[in-house]
């Protein structure tokens, strides 16, 4: 019996196992490309109205109230860091909290918290709002009210539909019994949309706020 | 998916040279007020920002898919890729009536507001509707 071999004689298949793309996640990095383009429409607007009329822009520019526009942004990046945090957590596949402690928390507490920080963001742009709209800035006022209000309207209705997009993805959470790679996935993706609304916001305070 | 990585990249040079050579002649060309046209010159430095955010993620997927995909491959049989690609529905009512409420509710904005209100409603079941299709019933797990 020497001559018996143990060697396994069915061949090695021609590729080797590989982690195929995920394909809703490089699609919704697609379409955040189709994203960037939007916003390019309104910034093209914005700057082509601030050249048009200079003079309009630093007699309105006056009245914007940097230092709480600066709070809100600062609000909304921190908002972005425990959306990754909540990521780590989905990564992991915990869906909950094992302990009160921050290290013991799951991707549902992480995502609460964010959501209450882009709801205060939310919420300080309606005050912005209120505010400039009682100092005669609106949206059909003159051209710097509507370069204002097209702008970071648009992005605080993004903001918005990223937090219903959180609700979403929680209640996806509550809805089944074991958390899977479908449910961590429409995690990553919805904070891979967080993350992009948040960049765009960063070029809009840079654009509006400190470029004035 | 190198490929796909690298082409975006030359895109995105591309892009990135015309904006710039856009936006200096337009500054040349502008007269006495020397200004820049920020139409063209943000809509081309933003295309650079999209081909160059997109070939990122794609040369991301790539390094950490560990190898190359079958279809990039001279040498793959077409069973090779035949693996799991993913989740896709076979049919559902749900998107049509979340874009047929959608366009109601746009509707609303356009002749009447009021009709916007009673969209709202519709929008929120459609889009629970169909988010939460795969979750209920049969395939509740």
């Amino acid at each position: 019996m020497e001559s018996v071999t143990s060697t396994v004689l069915t061949s090695r298949a021609t590729t080797p196992a590989i982690n195929r793309p995920n394909s809703v996640a490089v699609g919704t990095i697609v379409w955040l490309g189709s994203e960037v383009m939007f916003f390019a429409g309104l910034f093209a607007i914005y700057f082509t109205l601030r050249s048009t009329s200079p003079d309009l822009w630093a007699a309105s520019t006056e009245k914007l109230n940097v230092p709480f526009a600066t709070i809100n942004t600062i609000i909304l990046v921190i908002s972005s860091f425990w959306c990754q945090f909540g990521v780590f957590a989905a990564e992991r596949m915990q869906p909950r909290r094992t302990g009160w402690k921050p290290t013991q928390w799951g991707m549902v507490e992480w995502f609460f918290l964010t959501y209450a920080f882009g709801a205060i963001f939310v919420a300080g742009q309606v005050w912005e709002y209120a505010t400039l709209v009682s100092e005669h800035v609106t949206l059909s006022s003159d051209a710097y009210g509507s370069a204002f209000y097209l702008t970071t309207g648009f992005h605080a209705l993004h903001v918005t539909g990223g937090l219903i997009a959180f609700l979403l993805v929680i209640g996806r959470v509550f809805a089944v019994k074991n958390f899977g790679h479908k449910e961590a996935t429409s995690a990553i993706v919805v904070s891979y949309y967080w993350h992009f609304v948040d960049v765009v916001w960063i070029g809009l305070f840079l654009v509006i706020y400190v470029l004035k | 998916m190198r490929v796909n990585a690298v082409l975006l990249w030359v895109l995105s040079v591309f892009f990135l040279l015309s904006a710039a050579v856009y936006g200096f002649w337009t500054w040349l060309d502008s007269g006495d007020d020397q200004r820049i046209e920020a139409v063209g010159t943000i809509g081309m430095f933003l295309c650079a920002v999209l081909a160059a955010f997109i070939a990122f993620y794609v040369g991301r997927v790539h390094s950490a898919q560990g190898g190359e995909l079958p279809e990039d491959r001279l040498d793959a049989n077409i069973d090779d890729g035949d693996a799991e690609l993913g989740f896709f529905s076979p049919w559902s009512w749900w998107p049509l009536l979340l874009g047929a409420s959608v366009a109601v509710s746009f509707l609303g904005l356009a002749v009447g507001f009021w009709l916007t209100y009673c969209a709202v409603g519709l929008v929120l079941i459609s889009l629970v509707g169909w988010v939460y299709e795969y979750y209920r019933g049969l395939f509740a797990r």
